[in-house]
């Protein structure tokens, strides 16, 4: 029953009426990743994983699961198990009743079953829930019933449509780390869409980074976070997100605020730039970018300040023990390899 | 503490008068089914009297006996009943889910059929029904029956079955179940609330219903709100009779309501809880 879960997305486009929900949707996802789909809320990241399920039809391209074209196979015979936001559980059945439909669907015999609905009730720890209904279940146990109705099928694809987003901060943070650990240990194929970068960059083995109907990046969360492919992706990535400053090139310089910044880019000429600079990248020097600090956010470990450089607002990452005053003037600057530069009119990377 | 418990005696009482004016016809009948003639007409009426089954022994027993036409109610309501539901489930669901051309049309036609007033529609459903020779036929009652209950039920039942999130259904879509099985397993008992309370209401207006019944049956299919009829003529009304076989007409209704009841009261609040709790 289970097979690779290797999956290609070639040329996918997805229009409602003159709106083009995708328009041109291309990745590969390997056997056994981890990989989330992330974006803000409309970007076509839902519609992707629904046209991967098989419950929306794309209007034009093709959706290829362990080699073989499945782009009009019907969702029930493409062997895929899925997680909903709304956990979609089935309210007049017992959380084991609910585990075991897919089996019974699949037409196992009833003494395989049992075994198994125990097992895969186990994996999520909510085998002493197994006789109670969803409604008698708090938020936490019916994510995990879910979970556990997905996994009992060893399905070659494991789809997850933010599944974390129901739950309060402290069990999110919890059943994150649980959810990485059960795929391992599965060794399942996951595709994860998700809103939250923090979600998506501690989880995911590879990314893909939707961006109103596009993908903008494929890639590592390590690879996405250190070079950006867009000003999108810049703001959308990081916590707190990058700066992005419109500033003036001049052969491998920066001008932001008058102050002049090197850069490790080598090419010649001028034109205006959007500069990206990460809050973690700035440091306090002398002689540096002159700021007044507006405003500090303590978070205990580290300090994020609201800087004014001369009309311009940066917010920058500092270390404990560290933290000037409100008002105080300090002077920043950046290493060169740590300052990105986007083209301001396409938006890409330079 | 006095105001509030003021309060409560004036809507007890005012609930009180509400229950005596929907209770006084029903108390009417059962006690003047177990009068003689003589004691129903007798002037003033009397409180007390020995009360009698003899009424009921002749609407059952005696020569025009009503039972055929309990019979010929239970045929024709259980039938228009099932062939209602058999029809509306599958239909409501269509038009709660699916995406078809027509489909606003269709609804707006399921509830057009509603707005028609009976008596404008009753001469050409008895000629279209004399013309194919099923004028006091139960095929002839039960097909005029279905159409009103089935926009009925078919109008009730979406809404129920709206309620039903579309994840839930793509979630057993994934598990691996038909579309069919979907609904059997998955969405029915999910409106059951919903099913029993068309049942009853569907099955209710069959077993009441008159107008058509009196124009279209005849003496081999004859529904006992018709056959009532039979205890008021001319010359006299035999009170006594009338009120048992309106009694006796009850009963199922009665009984209909109380095995219901739980359902019923569970329908009507359908919606109230956000989620997918227990119903």
């Amino acid at each position: 029953m289970s097979g690779q879960g290797q999956v290609s997305f070639r040329n996918i486009v997805k229009m409602h009426g003159e709106f083009a929900a995708l328009k041109g949707v291309n990745f590969e996802i390997k056997p056994g990743e981890f990989f989330a789909l992330l974006g803000p809320s409309g970007s076509g990241k839902s519609t992707t994983l629904r046209i991967l399920a098989g419950l929306d039809a794309p209007t034009a391209g093709r959706v290829l699961i362990d080699d073989k074209d499945v782009t009009s196979t019907d969702a029930r015979d493409r062997d895929i198990a899925m997680v909903f936001q709304s956990y979609a559980l089935y309210p007049h059945m017992t959380v084991a009743e609910n585990i075991a439909f897919p089996l019974e669907m699949a037409k196992l015999p009833k003494a395989q079953i049992a075994p198994a609905v125990k097992d895969a009730a186990r994996k999520v720890k909510i085998d002493h829930l197994l006789d109670r209904r969803p409604g008698q279940l708090s938020g936490g146990q019916q994510q995990r019933c879910a979970l556990a109705r997905a996994i009992v099928r060893k399905a070659r694809l494991f789809l997850l449509d933010e599944p974390l987003s129901n739950l309060d901060a402290k069990l999110r943070l919890e059943t994150r780390a649980e959810l990485k650990k059960l795929q391992r240990s599965l060794g399942v194929t996951a595709v994860y869409v998700t809103h939250d970068q923090e979600e998506a960059m501690t989880l995911a083995d590879r990314m893909a980074v939707f961006m109103s109907g596009e993908i903008q990046q494929v890639g590592t969360p390590a690879e996405v976070f250190a070079r950006p492919n867009s000003v999108d992706i810049a703001g959308f990535i990081g916590n707190p997100p990058m700066n992005l400053v419109p500033a003036r090139y001049v052969n491998g310089d920066v001008i932001i605020a008058g102050h002049r910044l090197k850069t490790a880019t080598t090419m010649a000429g001028e034109r205006d730039v959007v500069v990206g600079l990460r809050p973690g990248a700035l440091r306090m020097v002398e002689g540096g970018l002159g700021a007044r600090v507006d405003l500090i956010e303590d978070l205990g470990d580290t300090a994020v300040l609201d800087l004014d450089c001369a009309g311009t607002m940066i917010r920058m990452r500092v270390a404990d023990g560290n933290i000037p005053g409100e008002g105080d003037t300090i002077s920043i600057t950046a290493r060169p390899q740590d300052i990105h530069l986007f083209d301001p009119t396409t938006r890409m990377r330079l | 503490m006095t105001a509030k418990r003021l309060r409560v005696i004036a809507l007890l009482a005012i609930s009180m008068i509400f229950l005596l004016a929907w209770a006084f016809p029903i108390i009417w009948s059962v006690l003047n089914s177990l009068k003689t003639d003589s004691d129903v007409l007798a002037y003033p009426p009397k409180l007390f009297f020995s009360p009698t089954l003899e009424a009921y022994r002749d609407v059952l027993l005696g020569s025009g006996s009503i039972l055929p036409n309990l019979l010929s109610s239970v045929i024709i309501s259980v039938g228009t009943t099932v062939v209602t539901m058999l029809m509306a489930v599958p239909a409501a669901y269509a038009l709660a889910r699916l995406r078809f051309r027509g489909k606003k049309f269709a609804g707006f036609y399921v509830l057009a059929t509603q707005m028609l007033p009976p008596v404008g529609i009753i001469i050409p459903y008895f000629l279209v029904l004399r013309n194919i020779g099923w004028i006091d036929t139960y095929q002839g009652i039960i097909l005029i029956y279905l159409s009103f209950s089935l926009p009925f039920a078919i109008w009730l039942l979406v809404s129920y079955f709206e309620d039903i999130p579309f994840e839930m259904e793509e979630a057993a879509y994934l598990d691996g179940a038909s579309r069919l099985k979907t609904l059997w397993r998955i969405i029915i008992p999910q409106v059951r609330g919903g099913i029993a309370v068309t049942v009853v209401f569907v099955f209710l207006n069959a077993w009441n219903e008159f107008l058509f019944a009196v124009v279209l049956s005849g003496n081999t299919v004859r529904p006992v709100t018709v056959a009532m009829f039979n205890f008021v003529s001319v010359e006299q009304t035999l009170w006594a009779k009338l009120a048992a076989v309106s009694v006796l007409a009850m009963l199922p209704v009665v009984v209909l309501g109380v095995v219901a009841q739980k359902h019923i009261v569970k329908g009507l609040t359908v919606g109230a809880v956000k989620g997918g709790g227990r119903r």
